[in-house]
């Protein structure tokens, strides 16, 4: 069973299309990753699942049921934006939106999960007292204390060190175990590799890529040249067959022209300089990103939608 | 409703455990009659250092009874009779013979020494006092000081004068004064309300006398009440709406509420607080004005509407208040529409003292079933002694119900649109058209 299910959802805001026909199924129990560009529309979607602003056309689903407002209480909705009372004491705020979500008291779990997330001291201190990543680990608290079926997170780990980023993902994780389903928007491509059993990507309010990794890479196909060499970028320069070149400084990552040999380009470099590594791979999450909606796509899709208007007129 | 409640337990909690609500609570009485008490602390508090007079008498009849009144005067009224202490500046007046034939220079002399601090003041008689012909001028009595509209003193000498010009005209006339010795008692018309069947016995009961505390003071201290009670939550409400909304803690509640529940708690919230503090109030000045012995002019059968007036008012603002709140997006947003907000309750305030003087003219009465003044004036006139017909407070209360469902209809739409929208500053434009259209 799907627990969010979008049927060509459409919002504008003015003249602006946020979201453009947009379709997703969520399937029960799995991690759910949006990823795309800033302004892209992943907000918008979040809200109107949380029906916070509501679609101008199409069918949202949630829980198998058309949307309403008694299917918010079952999802946890932490947003991109912080927002906590700041003059309220930490544990007291925790009473408040968990009981708001809840309906029961839940003292007991609100000071679980403030020993779980190393809060507990700070309980009975307002949260203005509190640091950038206390204060996020607060609002994650807010988020899942009611026990929510769904939990929808609006980039969690932002402003997070490493420690406090981990110890997030480790409870989403045993949430999910639990038979939560979540939702996250992020822009770590690499948290979205490692956590999300399903990708989604929308750019300019469509859905360009949706499903496992595995399935995402697939579609690309291998190839990518992963390489180390002695010489770094200045020996990868001008090769026949290489469309493009990241280089991350130790290492340097390809992009072959389609049916181009591995092997001649092998040999191309081997005359140059020395090979430590020569690996063929599939695209990075971060690198089907940017083929998308990096610089040298917007190039290609503003020279096809010129060409597209002049075809018009 | 559950959220409701839950989120007015919160505004309430979040107003009455800050200390600027204790204070307030305190202060606020304080200042509002703080000018009554400062009055009634400071009344005794006068300047009892002499005030010479300088009189220059062009008629020659007045200048010596009125320095004898004013040695009448300063043996027998300025002294207090049990202490023996000073309680009233001692009235000197020294008599200057005028100068016919430059009056201008002489009055610019008498200034002068007023200046200097030689004399308070000086009277200038006209030769025609007695027996006024057609030039006014010639008959006039002009006291000349640095502030003569507020003197005491020329206050005091209008009696003395105007005793001797009559005891003066009657012997003129050649009338012996003391065969009319009732000729200046002065007969004073009595206020009185008007006369009622005793419902108890049955017989006539007699018109009561009517007080000014009944009639001005006990009805404006209700309205005041009233509007503080307003202020108290209406203005507040549009500050706090904003500060969530810019916090980003309406999109963290809108994920639990409705955008209606959140405007009604945050509104009822302040109901909440304002009952407390109009609780408060009442009880406290209850209590006091019964322990001064002052019970009759407590308006018990008011207080019910009072209440209701104040949570309808309290709701119909303070929807609006709210709605304005989630139309801005930083302070200066909210500076400019604050005002907005105590508009409609300080425009009614403008016009309460022709209401009150004539509360049942026309005027007072169309004005108090406009229902954003229905709480403030028609309160007004329903504590006046003079009572108002049966029929008003209701199409009042209908008016002010009509107007609430209305504020609180159009507020929400407006509200669920605005609450999200960030750095679009307020429009009326957009109001109108977010309430029409959703």
């Amino acid at each position: 069973m799907n627990t969010v299910e979008l049927q060509n959802i459409t919002k504008t805001f003015g003249k602006h299309t946020a979201v453009d026909s947009l379709s997703l199924a969520v399937p029960e129990g799995t991690v759910y990753g949006f990823i795309g560009p800033n302004g892209s529309g992943k907000t918008t979607t979040l809200r109107m699942i949380m029906n916070i602003l509501y679609p101008d056309s199409g069918l949202i689903q949630i829980f198998g049921e058309q949307l309403q407002r008694a299917c918010t209480d079952r999802i946890g909705y932490m947003p991109e934006e912080r927002g906590l009372y700041r003059k309220m004491k930490v544990r007291e705020l925790l009473r408040f939106y968990g009981e708001l979500k809840s309906g029961r008291k839940i003292n007991s779990e609100v000071d679980l999960w403030l020993e779980r997330l190393d809060l507990a001291e700070w309980a009975n201190k307002k949260v203005e007292t509190l640091s950038k990543g206390m204060s996020q680990k607060v609002q994650f608290i807010a988020t899942i204390v009611a026990r929510p079926e769904l939990i929808i997170l609006d980039e969690p780990f932002t402003g997070l060190d490493p420690v406090n980023a981990e110890a997030i993902k480790d409870v989403v994780l045993e949430l999910q175990d639990q038979g939560a389903t979540v939702i996250f928007s992020t822009h770590d491509m690499n948290v979205a590799e490692k956590m999300c059993d399903f990708i989604f990507m929308i750019f300019k309010g469509k859905n360009v890529l949706d499903g496992t990794l595995a399935s995402i890479q697939d579609k690309y196909g291998s190839d990518t040249i992963r390489i180390r060499t002695d010489d770094g970028v200045a020996a990868l320069q001008s090769l026949k067959g290489v469309e493009k070149i990241n280089d991350y400084g130790q290492v340097q990552e390809l992009r072959m022209a389609p049916d181009c040999d591995p092997q001649e380009i092998l040999a191309a470099i081997m005359a140059r300089t020395r090979i430590t590594s020569f690996d063929i791979v599939k695209p990075s999450l971060h690198e089907i990103f940017l083929r998308i909606a990096g610089p040298e796509a917007r190039e290609v899709n503003h020279a096809q939608d010129t060409q597209a208007y002049k075809a018009r007129i | 409703m559950r959220k409701i409640l839950r989120l007015i337990k919160r505004e309430y909690k979040a107003a009455v455990k800050t200390k600027g609500f204790i204070i307030g609570l305190v202060l606020a009485p304080i200042m509002m009659s703080g000018g009554i008490i400062a009055f009634a602390l400071l009344k005794d508090r006068v300047d009892t250092t002499g005030k010479r007079v300088a009189i220059v008498d062009r008629s020659g009849v007045i200048a010596k009874a009125l320095v004898q009144a004013a040695e009448n005067r300063n043996t027998k009224e300025i002294y207090d009779q049990e202490t023996g202490k000073k309680t009233k500046p001692a009235y000197l007046f020294q008599v200057v013979e005028p100068d016919e034939e430059d009056p201008e220079a002489q009055r610019l002399e008498l200034s002068n020494r007023i200046r200097g601090g030689e004399f308070h003041a000086f009277l200038e008689i006209g030769p025609e006092v007695v027996h006024p012909g057609a030039d006014m001028e010639a008959s006039r009595i002009a006291y000349h000081a640095k502030n003569p509209a507020l003197d005491d003193l020329r206050r005091w000498i209008g009696w003395p004068i105007n005793n001797h010009l009559r005891q003066v005209r009657l012997a003129d006339a050649g009338v012996d004064e003391s065969a009319v010795k009732d000729l200046f008692v002065w007969a004073n018309v009595d206020g009185l309300g008007l006369a009622s069947v005793d419902e108890e016995t049955g017989g006539i009961k007699g018109a009561q006398r009517a007080s000014e505390v009944q009639a001005i003071i006990v009805p404006i201290v209700m309205m005041f009440l009233m509007f503080l009670m307003v202020m108290m939550s209406v203005p507040g409400l549009l500050q706090s709406v904003m500060e969530e909304k810019t916090q980003r803690i309406a999109e963290v509640l809108l994920g639990s509420i409705k955008p209606f529940e959140f405007m009604m708690g945050k509104v009822l919230g302040g109901v909440a607080v304002s009952l407390t503090s109009s609780a408060v109030y009442i009880v406290g000045g209850i209590f006091v004005i019964r322990y001064m012995g002052f019970e009759k002019y407590i308006p018990y059968h008011i207080l019910p509407w009072f209440f209701v007036y104040m949570v309808l008012a309290i709701v119909m603002l303070g929807a609006m208040s709210a709605t304005m709140g989630s139309m801005c997006s930083e302070p200066k947003d909210a500076q400019s529409l604050t005002f907005m907000t105590i508009a409609p309750a300080m425009i009614c305030m403008f016009v309460y003292f022709p209401v009150a003087k004539e509360p049942m003219s026309s005027f007072a009465t169309w004005v108090s079933l406009f229902p954003t003044c229905t709480p403030f004036l028609m309160l007004l006139r329903q504590v006046t002694p003079a009572g108002i017909p049966f029929w008003q407070p209701w199409v009042g209360l209908l008016g002010i119900l009509t107007f609430t469902v209305l504020f609180v209809w159009a507020g929400g739409r407006i509200f669920r649109v605005a609450i999200l929208m960030q750095g679009t500053p307020p429009k009326m434009s957009n109001m109108i058209r977010w309430a029409i259209r959703g």
